[in-house]
């Protein structure tokens, strides 16, 4: 609050005071807050290193498994069984509350899909096939796990970003300036007092005269 | 909601194999259209993606498709995201070091 906005008057010290107190105790909510979303990240983010491991292991897998299944029956018998696939993952967004942050809980079901219901003949198609399908199937459910994660922790990251930026501003711009306008208003005060004495003893002087 | 598979030919076909049914092949030419289509499509839930294909987008699209919650944007292979980078900047320390 620059100097010259403040008046210097005691109803404005009174109201600056209660300002003070009111964003010191705002400050120390925020900072709470601050320090309980990087504490939930933590807990996150172990999840997230291992789901994220699992995510490469899987799709590592995955990739040489359909390799083998291509090299084996040929492209086109594979593509003939993905394309035979009649079930497909349906996912349910739903969402739970950290620290009055909402966040996704995702809930899939049917990803797996038992051999003899992915709708090509079990004859026809080799066991590389199948071997292929169930990769990617676990690799489908790593995935609906890592995106559950991941999307906690970005919104996370951007709240903590966010907490921490208000924290700074309340700690280093406006608590500074409201203790700098309270004390320009008490310095104002005393000295408005200081002239008042003198006035009135000059007052008292020129009466006795 | 559906899990939608973005890739090239051999990575969609993998995914078809494992049961999700909306797969698109990505063009070279077309994929930052595409992607932005599939990011604005309510109706997907989880967007898969190949690693190696988000150097094709630009830069502010790249933070677009990686900051996008709904759907949420997977980024599978070998290339780490930008979530490590997000870290670095929000915490100040690099936690996925070991």
């Amino acid at each position: 609050m620059p100097q010259r906005e403040v008046k210097p008057t005691r109803s404005e010290l009174l109201e600056i005071k209660k300002r003070i107190k009111l964003t010191k105790s705002g400050y120390k909510i925020l900072k709470m807050k601050r320090d309980g979303l990087i504490l939930e990240f933590f807990k996150i983010l172990e999840q997230a290193k291992v789901v994220r491991e699992k995510v490469t292991k899987n799709y590592e897998t995955a990739m040489e498994k359909i390799a083998v299944a291509d090299a084996v029956d040929g492209v086109i018998a594979v593509k003939s069984a993905a394309y035979a696939l009649k079930t497909k993952p349906e996912i349910q967004l739903r969402s739970k509350n950290i620290m009055g942050l909402v966040v996704p809980e995702i809930e899939a079901n049917s990803i797996r899909t038992p051999m003899d219901q992915r709708g090509y003949g079990v004859v026809g198609t080799s066991v590389y096939i199948d071997e292929a399908a169930k990769a990617f199937e676990d690799l489908v459910e790593s995935v609906i796990e890592a995106a559950e994660i991941e999307t906690t922790m970005k919104k996370l990251l951007d709240e903590i970003e966010k907490t921490k930026r208000r924290v700074n501003a309340l700690e280093f711009k406006v608590i500074p300036e409201l203790q700098e306008a309270e004390a320009f208003i008490r310095l104002r005060l005393e000295e408005m007092e200081r002239e008042n004495t003198f006035r009135l003893k000059r007052v008292k002087q020129k009466a006795k005269a | 909601m559906d899990v939608a598979v973005l890739g090239n030919e051999e990575f969609v076909i993998g995914f078809r194999l494992g049961g999700v049914k909306r797969t698109y092949v990505s063009h070279a030419d077309a994929y930052e259209r595409t992607i932005l289509d599939l990011i604005a499509d309510p109706t997907i839930g989880v967007l898969a993606i190949d690693s190696n294909d988000i150097d094709k987008l630009s830069p502010a699209n790249r933070k677009k498709v990686m900051e996008s919650i709904a759907p949420v944007v997977v980024m599978i292979g070998s290339k780490e995201g930008d979530l490590r980078e997000k870290v670095k900047r929000a915490i100040g320390v690099d936690l996925y070091k070991t």
